[in-house]
């Protein structure tokens, strides 16, 4: 998985995902396209995944180890894979973290992500990627609007970039994630606390997203999401930092009864478990830990697997009990350092 | 048993919530009646859209209510519909719609011109690699208690007396600092964007209503 991967300021950024949207000239966006309309961009679509290298897979021709390979990979929602006659696709790569969305949204969606900060990496791949669809076919675009895409909020460059934060410092903090908050707006940039499929919500797990993609440059849209970033990993740090100096027993306590939970639990709610993973996220860096076998690898991996799920998400195991009998089972795996592929 | 929030000893009353304690006060605090309205959870969305999200797309209150009734000749999309959900039918909808809604999006987004780069070539963006923060910031095991790295510097535009107040805060002995300068300062280093002091002058002041 591309999230295993150590990525720069991985202690707080747990992932960077860049995400371009193209139109086909000549067709209506997917919400209004007939069937024939969907089977023509498969058809184009098919023929320029050759020359780009990228292998063409209709939706519902995946079987459910593809399709529980794409949603934990992050590319992909659940009632999307398995929705019933949407003739949806998707162009996959060789680079783990790259692939392309067909029909979705837009006729075509290009997602790149990276572990970490790393937003040059994501964005180039994804915009050579682009650059590459837009020489091969006739795409949609005009002077004035740039490129022309389905949703209003993301004409002009057609790009998104969406940052998964774990800020448990800040949420800590009376009033900081007020002042984080308003502070990305002023870069017009917008942070959304996380909801899991569940509908609860993931303690400490922030988006941070952009909200301006037109009249405003590439460049200009990621250096402003590097300096917003770093703003951001500079107070959750203070804020950790400042949540020790204060409460030292405290946090090594939590800390220490999170790890004996994780490790040790035999059964276990996602809300609960992602609420102790923050507590080993705060104390990480602070408390003496050598009683504990806890690393940052671990506990972002810990983190996705958590809020990622594809057997967690299908119903092919209803009772909530035995879900959550399985993921107890993989997280002890996880905190165990197995599973360490 | 303990909140799982503030890890504060829970008395009688405390929620649980999916398998998670939370005192009385993070329980309202955290307005959870009200998050658990909020179900979008973006990256479950094929596309994470962000018109999905709530307070995001917020078109309408000024719309021009007199287009109300234009359709796209080409796929049929009308004003109504664009409005409730941030979606174009099709690229005609684009001359359609141009005068009415765009000026709309275009009024939050800044510009009405179309800045980025041309179809078939890459921009060339050379971005400098973002700095490894966590690291440079990370105490080392051994000597954990060292201090804060040097404050970021105040902002240019930040006013003198405002300058040196803050600088005044740093080097205070908290305690001595009356309440309203407290208030003060928390509010410029705030808006100064130093929030390592910002969090301590909040706390001196916490600490105070607490000694009361
Ligand atoms: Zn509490
Ligand atoms: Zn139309």
């Amino acid at each position: 998985m591309w999230y295993e991967n150590e990525g720069k300021n991985k202690e707080t950024v747990l992932s960077t995902k860049v995400i371009i949207n193209r139109n086909i000239k000549g067709l209506p966006f997917p919400p209004k396209m007939s069937d024939a309309d969907r089977e023509n961009v498969f058809g184009m679509v098919r023929q320029a995944a050759g020359t780009l290298g990228l292998n063409f897979v209709r939706t519902d021709e995946l079987d459910d180890t593809a399709k529980a390979d794409l949603f934990n990979q992050f590319y992909s929602g659940y009632s999307f894979l398995n929705a019933k006659d949407s003739k949806t696709g998707f162009l996959l790569s060789k680079t783990e973290g790259l692939g392309v969305i067909i029909n979705s949204t837009d006729h075509i969606s290009i997602v790149s992500m990276v572990p970490g900060t790393d937003i040059a990496t994501a964005y180039k791949r994804a915009d050579d990627l682009a650059v590459k669809f837009e020489q091969t076919m006739d795409i949609a675009y005009t002077d004035k609007f740039g490129f022309l895409t389905s949703q209003i909020k993301s004409v002009g460059t057609g790009m998104q970039i969406l940052m998964t934060l774990a800020l448990p410092g800040i949420e800590k903090t009376e009033g900081a994630v007020q002042v984080l908050s308003r502070r990305a707006e002023k870069y017009d940039w917008q942070l959304i606390p996380m909801t899991h499929s569940d509908g609860l919500r993931e303690s400490g797990i922030y988006v941070l997203a952009n909200l301006a993609t037109l009249g405003v440059t590439e460049e200009e849209i990621l250096e402003g999401a590097q300096k917003i970033q770093t703003d951001i990993i500079k107070l959750e740090n203070t804020c950790r930092k400042n949540i020790w100096t204060k409460k030292k027993i405290l946090i090594e306590d939590q800390y220490y009864r999170a790890y004996a939970t994780l490790r040790y639990c035999r059964r276990i709610e996602v809300a609960e478990a992602l609420t102790l993973v923050n507590w080993l996220r705060l104390g990480q860096d602070y408390v003496d830990t050598s009683d504990a076998d806890v690393n940052w690898n671990r506990i972002n991996k810990l983190t996705q697997r958590v809020r990622r799920n594809y057997q967690d998400a299908g119903s092919k195991i209803t009772r909530p009990k035995d879900k959550s009998t399985v993921r107890a089972k993989m997280i002890r795996d996880i905190m165990k350092g197995g599973q360490e592929s | 048993m303990r909140c799982s929030k503030c890890g504060a000893q829970i008395g009688n009353s405390y929620a649980r919530v999916n398998g998670v304690l939370l005192c009385e006060n993070c329980a309202r605090d955290l307005k959870l009646d009200d998050m658990f309205r909020r179900t979008s959870s973006i990256l479950d969305q094929a596309f994470p859209s962000l018109g999905e999200l709530p307070g995001v797309f917020s078109l309408g209150s000024d719309l021009d209510f007199a287009n109300a009734k234009i359709r796209c000749p080409r796929c049929g999309t009308s004003l109504r519909d664009i409005e409730t959900s941030g979606e174009l039918g099709c690229i005609e909808c684009y001359n359609t719609f141009n005068e009415s809604i765009l000026k709309n999006i275009l009024k939050r987004q800044g510009s009405s011109e179309y800045m980025g780069r041309k179809p078939g070539a890459s921009a060339d963006i050379k971005l400098e690699a973002e700095p490894d923060v966590s690291s440079e910031e990370k105490p080392s095991k051994a000597a954990k208690e060292t201090l804060a790295p040097e404050a970021s510097e105040a902002k240019p535009e930040a006013k003198k007396e405002e300058k040196d107040l803050l600088e005044k805060l740093k080097k205070a002995d908290l305690g001595t600092v009356p309440d309203d300068t407290l208030e003060e300062g928390m509010k410029q280093a705030a808006a100064a964007e130093d929030y390592e002091l910002a969090v301590k002058l909040r706390d001196e002041l916490k600490s105070r209503k607490g000694d009361n």
